[in-house]
């Protein structure tokens, strides 16, 4: 009997569990459009004009050519708001939209200096919302940004941008935003949140290359260096149009004002989210000479804020190394002496650079986008003394006190730049 | 039903059999009285069972033989009568002469000195060796006997045996059934004009297998030798493995009508006492009347009849035997079956192949990973496709989420039913392969591939995607090394894919929680099923789920309760200290502590 009671018991156990479920979730991978990037602009009929792209099932599978096709459709709809225009979207796209795929959000500009407020909340709520996806401010529209990406090297639109906001990682040009984070950062007392700076390509052909919009006569150059551009104005054809340098900066919600590539570099210094970057340092040794190093950050950062005469000075420690990559002089910088002088040309370099960028965080935007609030917390014995405090009004009166280490590390295959005795001994070697 | 579901019942107490720790220290007797009445019975008056299974006993148990002899002859409970023609109809009657073809009964005469005196020899045809009873039976007592026969006439009896019989196991009954199971058993029985016993020659000769390589288990490193269907032979393979003096083959019959012989097999200073009494007293009290195989005697001696997984090895290596022998389990030896049964068992020696055992750690290691992930893959691969295509999608990465969309396009079926048709159709294959008659075989396999690989999928009923879940779960399935437990995760199986499809993750979950509990509150004659992990047992994990070198494995499973707990001692490769260098010493001690 009791044996028998378990029996039904557990009969009973699986014969409630279909009603309580009964599929009521299931969805058929090929019964869902999944999204996997959504654009937000200021509509002409509504509030919003959102634009998603629907990943197309990929082709391939049974030997179909890719052809030109794009490896995604593309919607616009006017919506008040965005689930609204999912909504719409729904009624005329064929399959169920899901956005648990979805890989970026692009706002535009216009959006984001008016604030994103309304927009942030619905994507934090909405349960199929990705925490780390990267956000995107497009200079111009987003529709037009999200137009522009035709992927060359991927096959399908989703990898392209699974990979391509990694890129913070190898060039420094773009900085780490994951929407969670950037989410946190627009309401913490410590912190403004930074977004992609993102734009199609301005140029269609080689004859329409310029470099007007270029920020190189700010870095005091004659020439523009590889970030000194902001996104949209790089000259270069090939691959998709749409390219991503720069940031943009928010104060709150809103946006204040852009970066550009340099300046992000210097951005990932400060907050240690930097990995390593090919760096165009100018020879100290050799006018009009360049020295290429590939930079890394050999320790995170070290960060402390002290008041002084009631204002915050925020001490930052860099700690970088860089492997020489290319010497253009041919100077022997692996050894000795010279050694030394390129590691202090290079901590000047660096450090001016980032004194720039904080400047400017200061002057132009009054906005703490590396965080540094997060150290200065520490003075503050409750919550609510630091709340008053309000960092973000005092920001802009902070001194900066910057110290860079830095070390060549590694010279690269020459071990030893060769006098002509050395070479010629080895070439009778052999 | 509903008026026992609700009403209240007071439960029946009744104490399963737990192998306990202290159960093997202490006399026996106390552990289980009441229960067990077989096992006060071994030495004393023989009832029938009892002398069934003396006819097979061992040469180490001889000295008791003799002692039950003498007792027999001084009892002098013979039902033999002198007269011989008495004996001959009894025996025709018994055996249904007139009826059993192959029953032979010759009759002869022994010549002595100064008379002949009648007798006769039953057998049957094709259970015996006829040569052996030519020349060792009937030669000697129709041309040699013609000798001098000093004294009384009983005395014929001792000087047969002990002078004219040169055959070598020759056994004198007081009981026609006791001659008559031993003819059964392939033995022949003389019955001589004028005494009160009777002879029983073991002289069986049964048609069968010769020793071959397993089928099923197979190893490369290892022993090639398996189980065949000879009881004797078994044994013999077991005994010529482990030649430890206190290694014990306790003859059982099982089947009121078939009386099959069975053998319990144990190392006496070895396993627990109570559980060597629990195995004799769940065998003894069998009742049925034929039996065939252990596969059947398995069914009627395990705990609990509905768990999927198996509470007892069956196992067609006498390697893999010994040395659960030696671990201090108890095994169980069929007559007519080539699989031996070795309990009790838990979860972990269903993961086991005994190649473990001989091959080094490392590699072991490789191939003990390799067969759990064959389980989980066997067991929860179609399962979890389901629960992700169906509810998880964001758990696939975007290519693959797009590569099922794309290869799921054209199917016309949701997924559940698409994974049942291939689950389905695998199992078809499977079964067809095995039916199959053998020249036939090949053919089996280009349609399996034909209409599972390609036609399937060219037909757009199934996607490809599905193809390689549903093949790599058949490997994973072929790829567990016991064969009952294969069938476990095979019927499981479905159970996760109905899960999965009615609520994903949350299935799984509850199927794996249900599961979980029901292994771990099952036993294997007393001992946990989920042993060494749970509930965790004292230095189990030497060769739980991974094993450690072999000079590591010190203690006996502590689960098992031996008698002796301890293998080998700490140092087992004593060579390393024998060294002068006590630098090297250090080292292996070092080695061995870590």
């Amino acid at each position: 009997m009791d044996r028998r009671k378990r029996l039904i018991a557990i009969i009973m156990l699986v014969a409630i569990c279909p009603l309580l479920a009964s599929c009521y979730d299931a969805r058929e991978v090929d019964d869902l459009g999944f999204v996997i990037a959504m654009g937000l602009d200021r509509g002409k009929t509504n509030t919003l004009r959102m634009t998603l792209q629907i990943a197309k099932p990929m082709a391939g599978a049974d030997g179909g050519s890719v052809g030109d096709d794009l490896s995604y459709e593309q919607f616009s709809v006017e919506a008040p708001a965005v689930f609204s225009g999912l909504n719409m979207i729904n009624t005329f796209a064929s399959k169920q939209i899901s956005l648990t795929h979805l890989k970026v959000v692009v706002f535009s500009s216009e959006l984001a200096r008016e604030g994103l407020k309304p927009y942030l909340n619905a994507m934090l709520r909405g349960k199929e919302f990705r925490p780390n996806m990267p956000i995107v401010v497009a200079r111009h529209t987003a529709e037009e940004y999200l137009k522009s990406v035709d992927p060359k090297l991927v096959t399908n639109a989703a990898k392209y941008y699974e990979l391509v906001f990694q890129s913070y990682k190898y060039t420094g040009l773009i900085p780490k935003v994951e929407f969670h984070d950037f989410y946190l950062a627009s309401k913490s007392p410590c912190r403004n949140p930074v977004a992609i700076l993102g734009d199609a390509s301005k140029f269609k052909s080689v004859e329409e290359f310029d470099i007007k919009n270029s920020t190189y006569m700010d870095h005091h150059r004659s020439m523009p260096f590889e970030g000194d551009l902001f996104a949209g104005d790089i000259p270069a054809l090939g691959g998709a149009r749409a390219e991503n340098v720069g940031l943009a900066v928010f104060d709150g919600d809103k946006m204040v004002g852009e970066l550009d590539g340099t300046n992000t570099t210097m951005y990932l210094l400060c907050t240690g989210d930097y990995i390593h970057s090919y760096w165009t340092f100018p020879d100290p040794l050799a006018e009009g000479r360049y020295v290429l190093m590939n930079v890394k950050q050999s320790r995170k950062p070290k960060h402390r804020v002290e008041f002084v005469d009631g204002k915050p000075r925020i001490d930052i420690m860099l700690n970088l190394e860089g492997d020489l990559v290319a010497v253009q002089s041919d100077i022997d910088y692996e050894t000795g002496d010279n050694s030394l002088v390129l590691e202090s040309a290079a901590e000047d370099y660096i450090k001016d650079h980032v004194q720039k960028f904080l400047d400017k965080t200061i002057n132009e935007f009054q906005s703490d986008i590396c965080g540094f609030g997060a150290y200065a917390r520490a003075h503050f014995m409750t919550w609510a003394e630091w709340e008053a405090y309000n960092w973000h009004t005092k920001y802009k009166d902070a001194t900066f006190n910057l110290t860079v280490n830095f070390k060549v590390r590694r010279p690269g295959l020459i071990l030893r730049s060769g006098t002509s005795e050395a070479m010629e001994s080895r070439r009778d070697d052999q | 039903m509903i008026k026992s579901l609700l009403l209240f019942h007071e439960p029946q107490v009744k104490k399963p059999f737990i192998l306990t720790e202290d159960s093997g220290n202490v006399n026996s007797g106390n552990t289980n009285t009441g229960e067990d009445s077989a096992k006060t019975g071994e030495n004393k008056e023989p009832s029938r069972r009892k002398k069934n299974e003396n006819l097979l006993l061992k040469k180490v148990e001889k000295i008791k033989l003799t002692d039950r002899e003498k007792k027999n002859q001084k009892d002098g409970k013979s039902d033999i009568s002198r007269q011989l023609s008495e004996n001959l109809k009894t025996i025709e009657e018994r055996f249904s002469a007139s009826l059993n073809g192959d029953l032979i009964i010759r009759q002869f005469d022994i010549t002595v000195k100064d008379s002949t005196i009648a007798a006769f020899l039953v057998f049957f045809d094709g259970l015996v060796n006829t040569k052996v009873i030519d020349d060792d039976i009937l030669q000697p007592l129709m041309l040699l006997s013609n000798l001098d026969i000093k004294g009384d006439r009983d005395d014929i009896l001792k000087y047969i045996r002990s002078h004219i019989l040169p055959h070598n196991q020759l056994k004198e009954v007081h009981t026609h059934q006791e001659l008559i199971d031993e003819v059964y058993f392939g033995g022949c029985g003389l019955y001589i004009d004028g005494l009160e016993s009777a002879f029983a020659a073991d002289v069986k000769d049964f048609p069968g297998r010769s020793v071959e390589r397993p089928n099923n288990e197979l190893v490369i490193r290892g022993p090639q030798e398996g189980f065949t269907e000879n009881l004797r032979a078994n044994t013999g393979l077991i005994r010529k493995r482990l030649m430890d003096q206190n290694l014990i083959a306790e003859n059982i019959i099982i089947g009121n009508r078939s009386k099959t012989p069975c053998s319990i097999m144990y190392i006496k200073d070895v396993a627990n006492e109570s559980l060597v009494n629990e195995v004799r007293r769940r065998l003894k009290n069998i009742d049925v009347d034929y039996i065939m195989d252990t596969g059947e005697l398995e069914q009627f001696i395990e705990d609990n009849p509905a768990l999927p997984a198996p509470q007892m090895l069956a196992t067609e290596r006498p390697d893999r035997v010994c040395t659960m022998l030696a671990e201090g389990r108890v095994a169980i030896i069929m007559h007519g079956s080539p699989f031996a049964l070795v309990v009790p068992i838990t979860s972990n020696d269903i993961m086991y192949s005994a190649e473990d055992q001989f091959l080094r750690f490392p590699y072991s290691n490789l191939l003990r990973f390799i067969r759990i992930l064959a389980i989980l893959m066997s067991l929860l691969l179609p399962g979890i496709y389901l629960a992700i295509t169906n509810y998880h999608h964001e758990m696939i990465p975007t290519d693959l989420l797009l590569a099922i969309m794309s290869a799921r396009e054209k199917v016309p079926f949701p997924s559940v039913v698409e994974v049942f048709l291939m689950e389905i159709s695998f199992e078809l294959i499977r079964e067809a392969g095995i039916r199959i008659p053998g020249p036939i075989g090949p053919t089996l396999g280009i349609i399996g591939a034909l209409i599972l690989g390609q036609a399937a999928v060219e037909a757009n009923i199934v996607s490809p995607i599905l193809i390689i879940v549903v093949a790599v779960t058949g490997l994973g399935s072929f790829a567990i090394p016991n064969f009952s437990a294969g069938f476990a995760f095979r019927i499981l199986r479905f159970a996760f894919i109905m899960l999965a499809a009615l609520s994903g993750f949350l299935g799984i979950t509850v199927g794996l929680i249900l599961i979980g509990l029901w292994m771990v509150s099952a036993k294997s004659f007393g001992v946990p099923y989920f042993a060494p992990i749970a509930p965790r047992t004292a230095g189990g994990f030497t060769d739980a789920i991974f094993k450690s070198p072999a000079w590591k494995q010190e203690k006996r499973p502590d689960y098992v309760n031996a008698k002796k707990q301890k293998m080998q001692p700490k140092i087992s490769r004593k060579w390393a200290l024998a060294n002068e260098n006590s630098q090297s010493g250090d080292d292996d001690k070092g080695d061995q502590n870590g």
